[in-house]
């Protein structure tokens, strides 16, 4: 793991974000652009962005799992609302580990210089391919409703085993989506796979393991971007604490305040530990991978939910209005908890691995 | 980058510490020690210095002194895998009081007459060391500590009294708290004193605490002499040695070790009762397993905090929240699942024995800074309220 590069990366995404993404500016781009528009893809695709997951030969960075996170974490605390996680980290990931020469030649070029969005759907084992067609739907595909193509994970029917593919959006016939916004103000699509003919992604034929470390590498760097909101909160919380005056003193005046706050800190501290221990995991092999992976998915879901939950009580009212990232936050933890693999299913796979006793 | 190679290396070695502590208690335990301990029986002083003494004659018990005082300059993380990994093993506790609280406090503010007197003995065990620091009216509150010292001659006259005293009735010689000044801030005039448990004037009262055993003491203190020569530090600078002692006591692997050993006990005991396929009960330890896994993450991200100096001052105070609050909710878990055995103070096997610790375990988020002391702490440090 590469600190040095790690930190580089996410001070100048800070940089830029304090710049061009404050929450005035992000409440623009929501109400113009519905939190998509190309000048800003290309802009991340300038600032390196888009080329984490890409190997250097192939005109990228190859950055570590301690590189990505502290983007995500810029992503989480100044809620950024383009597909980073989606497009440039999971279905790139993919697609460098499946994808032919062919392919790659057809597609890491233009997703690293942002003339592509990916999208990721999860759609096994209700989508099934068969005889070379795919047939099914995906519920709530993360930025379906902007990309140029869709990684689809759907059920070989001949193996009765997992298979990757890519379903591009101008493909006849098309692929049919339903396209609408998240609770936290990012798009979203149902889609309908009704006869298509993928492009199959079968470097490796072993799609199972790709798509498991493909969903690990996701929650893991959703962990960096709750601790991204987290730490957003708790630094909003301790200020009103500070600041906001009743019965004459500061409420953070308040021992009973004062110790929720504690928790709230606490909770960020572990956060932060869980994920690190994490992305070191990303390295070990898969079974042992999960366990840490799934573990902290499950706890940073619940630890990140605390945080936001007392982060809107100790604001008080002005905690649940658009005005105040806190809200914002808010949403994007809910939303989040939900997406690649949620709490319970998270938690059902640590507590598989470590029933028993054996660490 | 030079800071990135040096921790890897202190890692690899707090890691092959591990290695030989785990070969050490495979292959060297004395079997009784190693039975009692296995047992969660109460050991007595002889055992405690039987162990003491093994350690040293390991290298181990002082190996975070400095070098010139027979130490090997150990790390932080070296110290504290080194605890952790001894209580996942259910070794005996390390007696802390000598090698861990005040032999460090003489390396860093003892004479050098203090240093040749009195480390060597604590590094081989041969004084028993007792903690005088709380007083019926100052507990949470340390600094109210009212136990007088007056300066008469070449000697202290030292009235007062002492609690809570943790073994003191084994005690030759008790590091002290006394007041020597009233000052507006009750931090100042506070001094260290080395008080001699044979002196005349000492007496020591057991308090029954309801595991049923002789942990704590009340000590009195009544016109007791102590020699000048036994003030550690400047007179009224005693809070330096205090804060610095505090701190080596809340920083203990041994808090994370204890967790993990209670979370393999208690998966044992489901298994035991045939309850290995009650799925509310692995919900239950699940969620506790999830939790030592923070804190395991959490102590260790905070011990290489510390080692970088890129601490919060936080650090010490989290682990010591989450280790012993964890602490309790396994315990409690683990009494549960024993059923009828959890509630016997005479069950067979280690049951006894696990009930008592639960018992006294109690206590875990009171002493050392209890948890409402810790959380007071992090306000003020890290959040600045």
């Amino acid at each position: 793991m590469d600190t040095d590069t790690a930190r580089l990366l996410g001070e100048a995404a800070e940089r830029w974000a304090a710049e061009h993404y404050d929450l005035p500016r992000r409440t623009h781009r929501l109400r113009c652009t519905g939190g998509f528009d190309a000048a800003t893809w290309s802009t991340y695709a300038e600032l390196g962005w888009l080329a984490l997951r890409v190997p250097e030969l192939e005109g990228g960075l190859d950055a570590d799992a301690l590189a990505v996170g502290a983007l995500m974490e810029v992503v989480g605390s100044r809620l950024l609302l383009e597909p980073i996680l989606s497009s440039a980290i999971v279905a790139t990931g993919l697609l460098v580990r499946q994808a032919s020469p062919a392919q790659r030649e057809r597609w890491l070029p233009v997703l690293t210089a942002g003339r592509a969005v990916l999208a990721f759907a999860d759609a096994q084992p209700g989508c099934v391919w068969h005889a070379g067609t795919l047939r099914g739907q995906a519920r709530a595909v993360l930025h379906g409703d902007v990309a140029s193509a869709v990684v689809v994970a759907a059920l070989d029917a001949a193996t009765q085993r997992p298979m990757l593919c890519l379903v591009e959006a101008g493909a006849t016939p098309s692929l049919r989506r339903r396209a609408y916004r998240l609770v936290d103000g990012r798009g979203a699509a149902d889609i309908d796979f009704d006869g298509l003919s993928p492009d199959v992604l079968a470097v490796d034929d072993d799609a199972a393991a790709a798509i498991d470390t493909a969903l690990a590498e996701a929650a893991v760097a959703q962990c960096a971007e709750a601790l991204g909101c987290v730490r957003a909160l708790l630094s909003a919380t301790r200020e009103h604490l500070a600041v906001r005056q009743q019965f004459g003193r500061p409420l953070g005046a308040n021992q009973v305040l004062q110790h929720r706050a504690v928790e709230m800190f606490m909770l960020q501290e572990e956060i932060a530990a869980f994920t690190a221990r994490a992305q070191q995991a990303l390295a070990l092999p898969a079974a042992e991978r999960d366990v840490i992976v799934a573990g902290a998915k499950a706890y940073v879901c619940r630890a990140a939910r605390q945080v936001a939950n007392d982060a809107v009580q100790l604001h008080g009212g002005v905690g649940i209005t658009e005005e105040l990232s806190v809200s914002h936050h808010f949403r994007r933890l809910m939303v989040n908890a939900t997406l690649f693999g949620d709490r319970d299913a998270q938690f059902a796979r640590f507590l598989a691995g470590v029933e028993g006793g054996a660490r | 980058m030079a800071h990135a190679e040096a921790l890897t290396q202190v890692r690899e070695r707090a890691q092959a510490l591990r290695e030989r502590v785990r070969r050490f208690h495979a292959d060297d335990m004395p079997a009784e020690l190693a039975r009692k301990s296995a047992q969660h029986e109460v050991l007595d002083k002889a055992d405690y210095v039987q162990w003491m003494q093994l350690l040293h004659e390991q290298g181990w018990a002082i190996a975070h002194w400095p070098a010139e005082h027979g130490g090997q300059n150990w790390s932080l993380l070296e110290r504290f895998a080194f605890e952790d990994e001894l209580a996942r093993l259910g070794c005996p506790w390390i007696i802390p009081f000598g090698v861990k609280y005040v032999g460090p406090v003489l390396c860093a503010y003892g004479t050098a007459a203090q240093q040749r007197r009195f480390l060597p003995r604590i590094a081989r065990s041969e004084d028993w060391w007792a903690q005088g620091y709380s007083e019926p009216g100052a507990g949470s509150d340390l600094a109210a500590l009212n136990t007088q010292a007056v300066r008469s001659g070449d000697r202290y006259v030292v009235n007062g009294q002492k609690v809570w005293t943790t073994y003191a009735q084994w005690a030759d010689w008790m590091f002290c708290l006394v007041r020597t000044q009233r000052e507006a801030k009750a931090q100042h005039g506070i001094s260290f004193l080395l008080v001699d448990m044979k002196s005349p004037g000492v007496s020591v009262r057991p308090i029954a605490t309801m595991d049923g055993y002789h942990h704590v003491n009340e000590v009195w203190l009544q016109d007791v002499e102590v020699p000048l020569d036994n003030l550690v530090g400047e007179e009224g600078r005693g809070w330096d040695c205090a804060k610095f002692l505090l701190k080596n006591e809340r920083t203990a692997g041994a808090l994370v070790g204890m967790v993990w050993h209670a979370l393999q006990r208690l998966w044992r005991a489901a298994a035991e009762v045939g309850r290995s396929a009650d799925v509310a009960l692995a919900q239950r330890i699940g969620e506790l397993h999830l939790r030592a896994l923070a804190l395991d993450a959490l102590a260790y991200r905070a011990v290489e905090a510390m080692m970088a100096g890129a601490e919060n001052g936080a650090e010490a105070s989290m682990i010591k929240l989450r280790a012993t609050e964890l602490c309790q909710a396994l315990a409690e878990a683990t009494i549960d699942v024993l059923g009828p055995a959890g509630v016997s103070l005479e069950a067979a096997g280690d049951a006894g024995g696990l009930v008592k610790d639960h018992l006294y375990n109690r206590a875990a988020t009171i002493f050392g800074g209890a948890s409402e002391i810790q959380r007071n702490i992090i306000a003020k440090t890290v959040l600045r309220l």
